[in-house]
């Protein structure tokens, strides 16, 4: 054709864009589908493999191959935009050293943990992991058997996993990497609400009229919201955006009241603008009157290092760090008056002007405000009290549950709050907020799984950090690791994760789609189908739960996670897993294989193969001879249903682009708690926190407790840990994408130039970065996007040539046990040529 | 993006870049300036531009360089068309 159709190709892609970003289009220009048509590429819907944003991307395939993906269109998160990271999505599954078929370590032909990575079958793969798994079992029981899977596991995935774990095997020891993520917002959304995930929307950014950012660079972490959060700050001049960080990043550079903080003083800061909030007369009575109650946490909780550690010995309330007493509004005021202007200006080393200026925001009545964080507040050592903290003021005000007044927990895995979360695979939780500690919800687990009563262990199992350090203690002997990198994300890890991934007495299966540095230190490597060579299912950051379709097949030998944790589930009998009592109660259960029991239970297996869209291809149903991800799935609902967790009916999810839950009667939810928005609301009631049972939020006095480890003399600076806007997480996709790769090759160590100087330093120069713990070589960054604060250094973590990791301390907070990534003591010295 | 993309091929793709007020001229002159890349609309600090190229690779290499210029707030990829070259008439 002629250059005219290249003009129009420009004039409608043009003006796709206008509309995603929400300009005026003239009406010749509107956009029309199509232009690929010729090409036969067949489009369908997923969400973006990457963050926990949720971006709807639409993904074409000609044959048989991901070849292009744009953003959705139709997809009410990004509005066919599409981040760097994912516009290069449908490279990451063709990595030239995709995995391909199982390796095992051998020697001589057998297994040997020292021998070398050897190709083997499934069948090979499976009846080693089979024998290895009954001899732990056999000598020393479940609590020696463990897991450790991922926010980016499907939902059905992470169901199947909790099952196969919990009634399965007996042992609670499953723990998500969103354990290293988001665990202390979890806690904190259940202490303060009684109920997981936020209240709020994504719809809240077009409704404020100010943003505070508390430890969260959006501008590289989450680019499509903070697209829409510029979008409504230059389009509405009264919009204010507060940024707070522990040094300057790209976000700052929208921010009205930019502030700097030393590192872990957010806490007295969050309390300072509570004591604003009270001395300037601006709480809202009625509100706190009728939805709140006030609580008094246990202080002197320790900072969940090793209990040997001098610390942890000091540490008055290490033993029960969760524990609260019940407080009033005075008592309230009085413990946050300690925390004057001049004093938290002085602590924190922030201007006051800055301080109040941000208080106010939150104090004015008239201000509709939106609080962001990420890793800032949740990898924190007391996290979940600086996610309590930011609730405090949002209560007070009563500046929640309403459009434009939201404080919102973001995430980093696109299904840590659907899978990790909802689905409950940390240690200590089941289904939709259940947990195995509370009688009830073991025995309501028991009744939907159609498992003997009993069967499910009462005691939370080993959460992240503590499964590393029982591995290296050799109490952890069988280890599955699914869908992450935890060698590479794992604090102290030469210390701990690497001492126990090769601890002789511990056999170490990592399932992957890549050889990344934690699949090398095992002992068998499983090949993985990732992202849409299986149907998925991710949940959001505002509990939107998004389908996708098995839309091409994985490559050579590999299987999804799924249908590796069914296939091993056959390889057991109940006799050989679970307690004669219970057999002996439960006859009928004798003698049958786990995959029996679990999922051909006469309700995972109850939809066949008919129910399947014949427009797909579908691995696991067709392997197993059901429609397995629609029974895992309906079954999991059950929990959820009526309760406040409402799912929609499965069918429907690959129809839409997403719903946010509860969906009931066929609507989703977009504020909860609030009548008008919720439909769980008591009539008349108003506001009502019905994830607690007096209806209640719970405002809490607690107070700055200073870091595990600041620098000192020997070790002068503070580490901080990050990502950067062109890698997703440890790298093991957006590293192996070859434009993504060179717009950011390897880590640095942004450095302030004084700080650099000092040292005798120059751009570009070899330095070691050396903690207690370890060691890494990197270079410095003097430039570049981030400008340190001096006695600050970052160091992005992406890059497996360079294991930030081996230096940082395994701090974590003590009631979420979620490491501090944030906080640490470095020395850095240079390397002589 | 895609992989397809050999000489037959040419990509056209349509993305938002956000910019501070200040320095939306100069993110517009610095944009003008590169190769295949072209302004359509300029409206409170949103600047939606189409980028052309033989590949996915140069333009989100394109795109990563906007990205980081002074005062951009974010620059996000949009619509992508991939066309064959014959049915454009476009020199390859």
């Amino acid at each position: 054709m002629t250059l005219s159709r290249r003009e129009m190709l420009k004039a409608q892609a043009a003006s796709v864009a206008a509309v995603a970003a929400n300009m005026s289009v003239p009406a010749e220009a509107q956009p029309v589908a199509g232009g690929v048509d010729a090409l036969q590429i067949s489009w369908s819907k997923a969400p973006c493999r990457f963050c926990g944003t949720g971006c709807g991307v639409m993904v074409g395939v000609k044959d048989g191959k991901v070849i292009a993906t744009h953003g959705d269109t139709k997809a009410e998160v990004n509005r066919g935009m599409n981040c760097i990271k994912g516009y290069f999505l449908s490279k990451i599954m063709y990595g030239e050293d995709r995995l391909t078929q199982p390796l095992l370590r051998k020697k001589n032909g057998v297994y040997a943990k020292d021998g070398e990575f050897t190709p083997i079958s499934w069948e090979e793969a499976f009846d080693t992991m089979a024998a290895k798994a009954k001899q732990v079992l056999k000598d020393k029981g479940p609590t020696a058997l463990g897991m450790f899977g991922s926010g980016q596991w499907t939902i059905w995935e992470g169901y199947s996993a909790t099952k196969l774990m919990r009634a399965g095997f007996r042992s609670n020891n499953l723990d998500p990497n969103a354990r290293h993520c988001m665990a202390s917002a979890a806690y904190a959304f259940m202490r303060t609400f009684g109920m997981d995930e936020p209240m709020g929307v994504y719809d809240d950014i077009e409704a404020t009229d100010a943003f505070v950012l508390w430890g969260s660079n959006m501008a590289e972490m989450h680019p499509i919201l903070w697209t829409r959060v510029a979008d409504r700050r230059l389009g509405h001049p009264h919009v204010k955006v507060a940024v707070l960080s522990t040094f300057t990043n790209r976000s700052a550079d929208l921010a009205d009241i930019p502030i700097v903080f030393k590192p872990g003083t957010d806490l007295a800061i969050l309390n300072y603008i509570a004591n604003h909030i009270i001395t300037t007369g601006r709480v809202n009575k009625d509100f706190v009157g009728r939805h709140t109650t006030f609580v008094k946490g246990a202080t002197e909780i320790g900072y969940g290092l090793r209990p040997d550690d001098p610390r942890e010995v000091k540490a008055r309330k290490a033993a029960d760090p969760a524990a609260t007493t019940p407080i009033d509004f005075e008592a309230y005021a009085a413990f946050v008056k300690d925390y004057t202007l001049e004093k938290v200006s002085a602590l924190s080393g922030v201007e006051p002007g800055f301080l109040e200026q941000l208080a106010e925001l939150y104090a004015d009545p008239k201000r509709k405000v939106v609080s962001f964080w990420t890793m800032g507040f949740n990898q924190h050592v007391r996290g979940v009290w600086a996610n309590q903290l930011v609730y405090n003021i949002h209560l007070l005000t009563g500046k929640i549950s309403e459009p434009g007044n939201s404080p919102f927990s973001l995430t980093g895995q696109p299904s840590a709050c659907g899978t990790a979360r909802e689905v409950g695979t940390f240690a200590h939780r089941l289904p939709a907020d259940t947990t195995v500690v509370n009688p009830e919800h073991r025995k309501r687990a028991e009744e939907i799984w159609r498992v003997p009563a009993g069967l499910i262990p009462e005691k939370p199992g080993f959460h992240a950090v503590e499964q590393d350090r029982m591995l290296r203690d050799g109490k952890l002997n069988f280890y599955w690791i699914q869908v992450n990198n935890n060698l590479q994300a794992a604090p102290n890890s030469s210390n701990e994760t690497y001492l126990g991934y090769r601890n002789p007495e511990n056999f170490i299966v990592v399932s992957d789609a890549y050889p990344t540095v934690t699949a090398l230190a095992a002992d068998l490597i499983l090949p993985t189908a990732m992202w849409v060579e299986k149907e998925g299912a991710y949940g959001n950051a505002e509990r939107r739960t998004h389908f996708w379709h098995q839309l091409v097949r994985a490559p050579g030998e590999a299987r999804s996670d799924l249908w590796q944790q069914i296939e091993f589930s056959k390889r057991f009998t109940t006799d050989e897993v679970w307690p004669a009592n219970i057999l002996d109660a439960n006859p009928n259960y004798r003698g049958k294989t786990l995959y029996e029991v679990l999922y051909r239970n006469g309700n995972v297996d109850r939809y066949g193969l008919s129910e399947l869209d014949p427009a797909y291809e579908n691995a696991e149903a067709k392997a197993f001879g059901f429609y397995v991800q629609k029974g895992l799935f309906e079954e999991y609902a059950t929990f959820g249903r009526g309760h406040g967790h409402d799912l929609a009916p499965f069918d429907t999810y690959h129809q839409v682009r997403g719903l946010r839950w509860p969906v009931v009667n066929g609507k989703e939810t977009l504020w909860r708690y609030r009548e008008g928005f919720d439909p769980f609301v008591t009539p008349g009631a108003g506001v009502e926190f019905y994830g607690n049972k007096d209806g209640k939020a719970r405002i809490i006095a607690v107070p700055y407790e200073p870091p595990a480890e600041s620098p000192d003399a020997e070790f002068d600076l503070w580490l901080v840990t990050g990502r950067v806007l062109e890698h997703w997480h440890s790298g093991s996709m957006t590293m192996r994408v070859p434009e993504l790769f060179r717009a950011f090759p390897g880590a640095r160590c942004f450095m302030h130039p004084e700080d650099a100087r000092a040292r005798g330093l120059n751009q570009g120069a070899e330095v070691r970065i050396v903690s207690r713990r370890g060691e890494m070589r990197t270079r410095v960054e003097i430039r570049g996007r981030n400008r340190m604060p001096p006695g600050v250094v970052f160091v992005p973590w992406f890059d497996a040539s360079q294991l930030i990791n081996k230096t940082t301390l395994d701090a974590t907070d003590p009631i979420s046990k979620q490491t501090d990534f944030k906080k640490c003591a470095v020395r850095i010295v240079g390397v002589s040529a | 993006m895609a992989e397809r993309s050999g000489p037959r091929f040419h990509h056209i793709s349509s993305a938002v870049v956000s910019a501070l007020p200040a320095h939306v001229e100069a993110v517009l002159a610095s944009i003008g300036e590169m190769p295949d890349t072209e302004i359509h609309r300029v409206e409170n600090g949103k600047i939606v531009i189409v980028l052309e190229g033989a590949t996915a690779g140069i333009l989100g290499d394109r795109l990563a360089a906007i990205g980081l210029l002074d005062g951009v707030l974010s620059a996000n990829m949009v619509f992508e068309q991939i066309a064959d070259l014959d049915d454009l008439g476009v020199e390859p």
